[in-house]
């Protein structure tokens, strides 16, 4: 009975599938590396699209990620406050993630190092904030991302 | 697709696109109708499958569209949805059945009417339960980081894709089915309203309600229907969209890179034997990349084939000759079929004010659909046409 209403409640979170410590002060997204043919996907894919394997590793991906590119939106979907801003990051470990970008329109160019954090996407039926994982610039701006270089395209 | 044997368009319809204040039914049996009399069909028993490409109209759309032309009850109806490229694809299908000798006459139509259907003041998006759309995704901005990474990149200002709009609404102007039309300066749409940056009002298709149909037939039935000018179906291709979560070119577009290809080999017909084009240009950016994706022009030269005047009346190869979806506004289910009707138009040199001169011998189609998170799009439909007469 608490199951049914719990499962029947609005979401104010996305999915815990997609985001680790989400209410902690180091937040991470979750890759899923396929134990049987080793292709690391976000978000989980079961089963995995390339060998159909079903048993997956987390891993902890990248807090940092290059900002491919971004729109700032000002007419978006129904119902949700405009002006907003999405974009794709890539990540060192070779996966593009699309997500909203937290800052003012107009402040982001392609290929500067954006930062992951955590924040509203959305409301819900109930006008209750859903929250998700998202990009902002880093504010610590000597946290270097070191292993960016090393990455092929 | 492989042909089996030679497919031929008997007639076209398309209807005025704008804002109609009747449903998606009566707009698509209107180009019906039209397209079977100028196939000198009178009666609703000789057409033996219909195809109806609608995106967000309801259930059993086709069906709605022919009953009141008595054609219910003579052939299978099978409706088709694939976002914006569901009325290129149901004319794909009809095309397959003659192809396969399935039937000797089908038809393709594609309706739409978002006006009745639609909150305004919204953007399209993919269905909710897709993680990107989730997040926000609009189709509008998807398209715009398309043309930031590629301003970014090239130095292509906002000015150089605004010419787009300028060119397209310039081939419009007198043109009767187009929707938006005429002179518009550079400034002005580079001034309107933003919609998602860097794209502006004036740089997106409207929202907007029409349909197209097309009949297809056989050789055999060319003669018996008595078709003067009839049109040869020389290729036509459907792809899904691969799926990427991982870092790729936007401004590339795969899907439609490889429906080129494909279509180019299928149809034995290279880029620079075709005289006119109507493709996907919901919004500026698009029609840009496509020249490239297309082969029009080298990658890297579609700026250059743009201001060197290649794709309009005069050039390579006259690129949106009825307008673009930036003159008709985009029906999503529509498009893919009037794109089609107004390219055999233009081969049968019926397009008076706004003729390509000489009449095209061939015409090419493209028409994409659909945001699905990973994809650039989750359909692209391309068609190929050639006049032997
Ligand atoms: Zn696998």
């Amino acid at each position: 009975m608490a199951d049914k209403e719990t499962a029947k409640a609005d979401i104010t979170f996305f999915s815990p599938e997609l985001v680790g410590d989400p209410e902690s002060s180091s937040p991470y997204l979750k890759g899923y590396r396929c134990k049987n043919c080793g292709q690391l996907d976000f978000p989980k894919l079961s089963p995995c699209p390339n060998c159909w394997g079903e048993e997956f590793e987390v891993v902890k991906l990248s807090t940092h990620g290059k900002l491919y590119s971004f729109s700032d939106i000002y007419i978006g979907q129904a119902g949700m406050a405009t002006p907003y801003i999405f974009g794709y990051i890539d990540l060192p470990e070779n996966l593009r993630i699309f997500a909203q970008l937290e800052g003012e329109p107009g402040s982001f160019q392609c290929d500067e190092d954006v930062v992951l954090t955590i924040g509203e996407v959305r409301k819900n039926k109930d006008g209750l904030p859903i929250n998700s994982y998202k990009f902002k610039k880093p504010t610590d701006k000597n946290h270097k991302f070191k292993v960016w270089h090393s990455v092929s395209e | 697709m492989k042909f089996q044997r030679d497919v031929y368009i008997a007639g076209v319809g398309e209807t005025k696109f704008g804002k109609h204040d009747v449903e998606y039914d009566v707009l698509g049996r209107a180009a019906a109708l039209q397209a079977l009399r100028q196939s000198n069909i009178h009666r609703p028993d000789i057409v033996q499958s219909a195809y109806v490409g609608n995106g967000t109209n309801g259930i059993v759309t086709g069906q709605t569209v022919l009953k009141d032309l008595g054609m219910c009850g003579h052939m299978p109806i099978i409706n088709v949805e694939s976002a914006c490229s569901a009325g290129g694809m149901a004319v794909y299908m009809a095309i397959r059945d003659v192809s396969t000798g399935f039937t000797d006459v089908s038809i393709g139509i594609g309706c739409e009417n978002h006006t009745l259907h639609m909150q305004s003041g919204t953007a399209f998006a993919p269905a909710m339960s897709d993680i990107e759309t989730m997040h926000g995704a609009v189709m509008t901005g998807k398209y715009a980081m398309r043309a930031k990474r590629y301003m970014y990149e090239t130095g292509a200002t906002i000015e150089d894709l605004a010419m787009i709009t300028v060119k397209n609404r310039r081939h419009a102007t007198n043109n009767p089915f187009a929707w938006f039309k005429g002179e518009i300066s550079v400034d002005k749409v580079v001034n309107s309203r933003v919609v998602a940056s860097p794209l502006t009002l004036q740089q997106c298709c409207g929202i907007a309600d029409g349909a197209g149909a097309v009949v297809v037939c056989s050789a055999e039935m060319v003669k018996k229907l008595g078709i003067d000018k009839p049109i040869r179906v020389a290729g036509a291709v459907v792809q899904s969209g691969p799926f990427h979560n991982r870092p790729r070119d936007i401004t590339g577009d795969d899907i439609t890179e490889s429906s080129a290809e494909q279509l180019y080999a299928e149809s034995g017909i290279g880029p620079e034997d075709v005289n006119i084009v109507e493709l996907h240009d919901a919004f500026t950016i698009a029609e840009l990349l496509y020249y490239e994706c297309l082969g029009l022009c080298p990658k890297g030269e579609g700026l250059k084939f743009l201001r060197d005047g290649n794709a309009t009346h005069g050039g390579k190869c006259v690129v949106s000759p009825r307008g673009g979806m930036l003159s008709y506004g985009h029906p999503i289910g529509a498009s893919g079929a009037a794109q089609i009707a107004a390219n055999v138009k233009q081969m049968r040199n019926q397009c008076p004010g706004y003729q390509v001169e000489p009449a095209p011998r061939v015409a090419m189609s493209h028409v994409t659909g659909g945001g699905l998170s990973g994809t650039e799009h989750a359909a692209c439909t391309m068609h190929m046409l050639v006049s032997d007469w």
